[in-house]
């Protein structure tokens, strides 16, 4: 069973993982036109196909949208826009997935945002349930506001440094944010939280 | 003087206690009336207002306060069952599939405006309509009876979201005598699809079940395929075909592991790999 969870989860983390950039216009139009003839042609899985592609498509030109709305500095860390990545939406990995990088090591940061994704829903219920909540609780863990968005924070410590790295989980609808940052405090993690506009995201990413 | 006063005031005292009390009795009536008509409501004998009125109407001019007290009481009563009403109207909704061409139009708008989540609402209404037709082409290829059990139609299911990921599920039941029953689902292209079936071809299932004889693994048609049998359950045959499908067939009160095979393999698989575009 373990075995099969492994190989889900590495699906779903790399199954369509693209760099930024690859998506245009010009693949929409053209698996725009490939869905309309093969629909009136009657071949339905290269319908089906090219609307996958499709949506592929959309989420690419959304995550882009998103990265531009991502600050560019979180504290003294700056972006590592090279390392930007989008995932595309359809197939194996499901949803939306856009992954940007702050600073280097030891001290860096890193922005996730999944939207529409099935793993969602499970991450959603934990957060917002008080009952599984307070099942899953641990002294490391509590949950916060972040621009009226209630939110899971959570504190580890590396064993080997013995810093202290903070995860701050905002689920937004069907989309959800995480922020991450090592060498960190509670006080930082959350006025970095507060420099990402939410709201917007989540229209734009629903 | 005394005595004009001593009798305005018996006349009040007198005409106070006579209103009293018939305000008392038209509060009893009404009372009563309440009563009644809780009571008729409940054992089936009247049920409309209407009648109540009319009764009211034969017991002569006495009948403001009753009139009130029996409309109070239907108001009653009615109040009530707006409180918690039952539906016994509407006619459910229309069950259409979306217009694949219409929301594919819409999609190419949106995404002109750059309103790309409307796009993609678009985009996935045109794919779950596109699906829900793959679907119901599979459950037409499916045979009308498998070893003398018959399709039950009104069981058949095609189930899409119409998001890529969440994919499309099919399923069809027969059934037949000394309840034996036989249920086909065909899923694909669902986020876990293709791990699962990495796993089963891969053997990854008999790695797991340290040699308990429940299962094992077979062909139907040519595909590898895991078979399982539980005492409570019946039997359970997994096909996985291609890279993002998986036809799962659950025999219940079959005979043997050979009628379990030989009912499969009245299946076309090669019709369902078709049409799902898995080779």
């Amino acid at each position: 069973m373990k075995n099969l969870i492994r190989i889900v989860l590495v699906l779903a983390a790399f199954g369509t993982c693209l760099p930024v950039g690859m998506a245009s216009a010009q693949d929409f139009d053209k698996n725009l036109a490939i869905a309309k003839s093969s629909y009136g042609s009657g071949d339905l899985e290269n319908a089906r196909f090219a609307m996958e592609q499709m949506l592929h498509d959309l989420d690419m030109a959304i995550g882009k949208e998103i990265l531009k709305m991502l600050p560019t500095q979180i504290g003294a860390m700056k972006v590592n826009d090279k390392e930007d990545n989008l995932t595309g939406g359809s197939g194996y990995a499901g949803g939306l997935f856009v992954h940007r990088t702050y600073g280097m090591a030891p001290k860096s940061g890193q922005i996730e945002i999944i939207n529409n994704s099935p793993m969602i829903s499970s991450i959603n219920a934990i957060l917002t349930t008080p009952v599984l909540g307070g099942m899953m609780r641990d002294e490391n863990q509590k949950q916060i506001k972040v621009q009226g968005y209630k939110s899971l924070l959570t504190k580890s410590v590396n064993s080997e440094t013995a810093k202290t790295n903070y995860e701050l989980q905002i689920p937004m609808n069907n989309t959800l944010v995480t922020l991450r940052i090592e060498d960190t405090n509670e006080g930082e993690i959350t006025a970095a939280a507060n420099n990402i506009p939410l709201a917007k995201i989540a229209q734009i990413a629903q | 003087m005394k005595v004009k006063l001593i009798l305005l005031a018996c006349a009040v005292m007198f005409a106070s206690g006579l209103q009293a009390q018939v305000l008392n009795k038209l509060k009893n009536k009404g009372e009563q009336k309440a009563g009644e008509a809780i009571d008729n409501l409940f054992s089936g004998k009247k049920k409309n207002s209407g009648n109540g009125t009319g009764t009211n109407g034969t017991n002569g001019s006495n009948n403001g306060g009753n009139a009130s007290g029996n409309n109070s009481s239907n108001q009653g009563s009615s109040n009530g069952s707006k409180n918690n009403p039952t539906n016994n109207t509407g006619g459910g909704l229309v069950s259409a599939p979306p217009d694949v061409n219409q929301n594919l139009a819409d999609a190419d708008v949106a995404y002109k405006k750059s309103s790309y989540g409307e796009a993609r609402y678009a985009v996935q209404q045109a794919m779950l309509g596109v699906e829900l037709e793959i679907g119901n082409k599979i459950l037409k290829s499916l045979p009308e009876t498998i070893s003398g059990m018959s399709k039950d139609q009104s069981a058949d299911e095609v189930t899409s979201t119409g998001y890529g990921w969440a994919g499309l599920t099919i399923k069809r039941e027969y059934n037949g005598d000394k309840d034996r029953q036989l249920r086909i689902t065909v899923a694909n292209n669902a986020a876990w699809m293709a791990g699962v079936n990495a796993y089963l071809a891969n053997g990854g299932y008999a790695q797991q079940t340290n040699g308990q004889q429940n299962w094992k693994q077979t062909k139907v048609k040519g595909n590898r395929a895991i078979i399982e049998y539980d005492q409570n359950s019946g039997y359970k045959l997994s096909v996985p075909i291609g890279t993002s499908s998986l036809i799962v067939y659950e025999g219940v009160n079959i005979a043997t592991e050979a009628d379990m095979m030989k009912a499969a393999e009245t299946v076309d698989i090669d019709i369902i790999k078709k049409q799902l575009g898995e080779q």
